[in-house]
């Protein structure tokens, strides 16, 4: 079997990590790992808790600056040490524990940060609230959200989801890093979560998609990269394996 | 069996976000949506009580003289001191952090804007100088707290005891005399009719704390870190500056209010602004602010002054002995802070 993986389809590399290693105290929880992101994919990074998988995405997402590697974008090397970094490359993260403000508005938070204002930061209230409304109605059916007024505290955790979805499609991001997106959201809210990678993948938008649930990973992905205690020990298409090879790699290795 | 009620197919408005306004318009007398708005509680308690004071007063309008010109005239003019400084406080507790010190800062402002003024500085100088002071100390609050990583309430109060003791110093424990002229005087605390200048002061600091607040962007990153701090940075929000800001304002606001109340009583004491930290406080809670930061509204901080200022007037009205006074206040925060709790935790 091959542990490379880079001989399958797929477009060209996004961004490239080699040899990450991020160490905490004694504990090793990156060891040489290389990692990519290709245009027009969806990647499953899997692996048991503590294999690496949340540090690796802080790693892309400039929450954690690593302690040996390179990262490259077209083949050039670039860093990624704070949130401005990851943005300007287009990578969004949408984490285990969503980066929302639940005491904030629907729209507030869309547009946290990047607010359309004018001359002197007024913002601009109704241009966010329609602009809200068009995309959560177009791109994320997830949402059901009638109002962009609504606190984002008072919404389902599958809505809350599509907010951030939502924010991250349509400030254009190139990749999105999703950690553990699915582990809070009820049976139809996986599958539009799920649908909606697919999606993005039609909208030329790469998917990180960390999971423990293999069946989830083995719908929407087009590869798979398992980490185990700190090292990569597969990158695999998703032709040359099956849920039972992948499953066995994971509890195995 | 279900009673279907009549209402609005949602859908449809979801479809038409311009429908949305005049819904609410139309129903802006339903209790339910005024009750939902941040400040909704207390705008309904303040009412109920103006309301009750007016009718007592029509019906006994000897025994309680509350819609007397004099008493009348007292409120407007006390309302402002504390108002304008709980307006303050109120967008720093937003963004969750306390000042403990704004009382110091008061008294310190308006003690530096007096002293230069005597040593023969301009007047507009030395309210610059006053203003200046307050901001500073703001800026310097802000600096300890996010540097050091301490809690703002621990690092306020140390900068009061430090700012108490720097007033009795450049006071010499004396009360200093501001005679500023009547064209500045008739500016900061003058009256048109029974409307006094300072209540107008409040109203403009209000309606601008509102717009910051609702229509600016750094109002919605205040709102953005106090609320869920980590979501804010992990947004790229730069949270220390956005509190560094708040802090600021809070100090601006403190030197402002002790500007216009020396103005009024011509004299800066050493023990004036003393308690007022905390009173601010309880403003803020009475209308609404969470203690935890990220909620609140600047029309409910200013509905909470004007409460507190209200029972207290009441009460003297009454003549009610003094020590009334306090465990009264006292009891309308403990009401108010747990009925905030409730209603939080019911949406």
């Amino acid at each position: 079997m091959s542990q490379t993986g880079s001989n399958s389809s797929s477009g060209s590399k996004l961004i490239e990590l080699r040899g990450i290693t991020k160490k905490f105290g004694n504990v090793v929880a990156l060891d040489h790992v290389d990692f990519e992101i290709r245009a027009n994919e969806v990647v499953g990074l899997l692996g048991d808790n503590g294999a690496g998988k949340s540090t690796l995405v802080k790693v892309m997402s400039g929450v954690l600056a690593p302690d040996e590697g390179v990262i490259l974008k077209a083949g050039l090397p670039t860093r990624i040490s704070s949130y401005a970094d990851a943005e300007k490359l287009g990578i969004e993260t949408i984490y285990q524990d969503i980066a929302l403000v639940n005491s904030l508005s629907v729209y507030r938070n869309m547009f946290l940060g990047r607010e359309q204002t004018t001359l002197f930061g007024f913002l601009r209230r109704p241009a966010m609230k329609a602009k809200t409304m068009e995309i959560l109605r177009s791109s994320v059916q997830i949402s059901g959200i009638l109002s962009p007024d609504k606190l984002v505290g008072s919404l389902s955790g599958g809505q809350r989801q599509a907010v951030a979805i939502a924010r991250a499609v349509y400030f254009r991001k190139k990749m999105l890093l999703l950690d553990e997106p699915t582990s809070a959201l009820s049976v139809r809210e996986t599958e539009n979560v799920l649908n909606y990678m697919l999606q993005l993948k039609r909208d030329a938008v790469s998917c990180v998609f960390v999971t423990h649930n293999l069946y989830h990973a083995y719908r929407v992905c087009d590869r798979f990269v398992i980490l185990s205690r700190g090292r990569r020990v597969r990158d695999v298409a998703k032709e040359a394996t099956s849920i039972e090879e992948l499953t066995t790699a994971i509890v195995k290795e | 069996m279900k009673i279907k009620l009549p209402m609005l197919p949602e859908p449809a408005i979801a479809n038409r976000p311009q429908v949305i306004g005049s819904k609410r318009f139309s129903s802006w007398l339903n209790l339910d949506v005024l009750r939902r708005h941040p400040a909704g509680n207390i705008l309904i308690i303040v009412s109920l009580l103006e309301i009750a004071c007016v009718v007592g007063s029509m019906a006994f309008p000897d025994q309680f003289r509350y819609l007397s010109p004099l008493n009348i005239q007292s409120i407007l003019r006390a309302v402002p001191q504390l108002g304008i400084i709980a307006v303050g406080v109120g967008i720093l507790m937003i963004a969750g952090e306390y000042d403990l010190s704004v009382g110091a800062t008061f008294t310190l402002s308006a003690l530096t804007m007096a002293n230069t003024f005597e040593a023969g500085i301009p007047l507009a100088l030395a309210v610059a100088a006053g203003l200046m002071t307050g901001l500073i100390i703001g800026a310097i609050n802000g600096i300890v707290t996010l540097r050091a990583r301490i809690p703002s309430f621990i690092a306020t109060l140390g900068m009061m005891m430090l700012l108490r003791g720097l007033i009795l110093f450049s006071s010499g424990t004396q009360t200093r005399p501001f005679h500023p002229g009547p064209a500045f005087e008739s500016l900061m605390t003058g009256s048109i009719g029974l409307v006094q200048v300072s209540f107008i002061w409040l109203l403009l600091v209000t309606f601008a704390a509102y717009i910051l607040m609702d229509h600016h962007r750094l109002g919605n990153h205040i709102y953005a870190v106090g609320g869920n701090r980590d979501a804010a940075t992990a947004i790229g929000v730069n949270v220390p500056r956005v509190k560094l800001s708040a802090f600021v304002i809070a100090g601006g606001a403190a030197a402002l209010s002790g500007i216009i109340s020396t103005v009024r009583v011509s004299s800066v004491s050493p023990i004036q602004g003393q308690g007022l930290e905390l009173q601010a406080i309880a403003a803020c809670v009475i209308g609404g602010v969470s203690l935890y930061g990220g909620k609140g509204s600047m029309i409910g901080v200013f509905l909470g002054a004007v409460l507190l200022y209200t029972v207290q007037d009441i009460l003297l009205l009454l003549r009610a002995p003094g020590f009334y006074l306090d465990s009264f206040i006292g009891a309308i925060i403990l009401v108010a802070a747990t009925l905030n709790r409730v209603i939080q935790k019911e949406s």
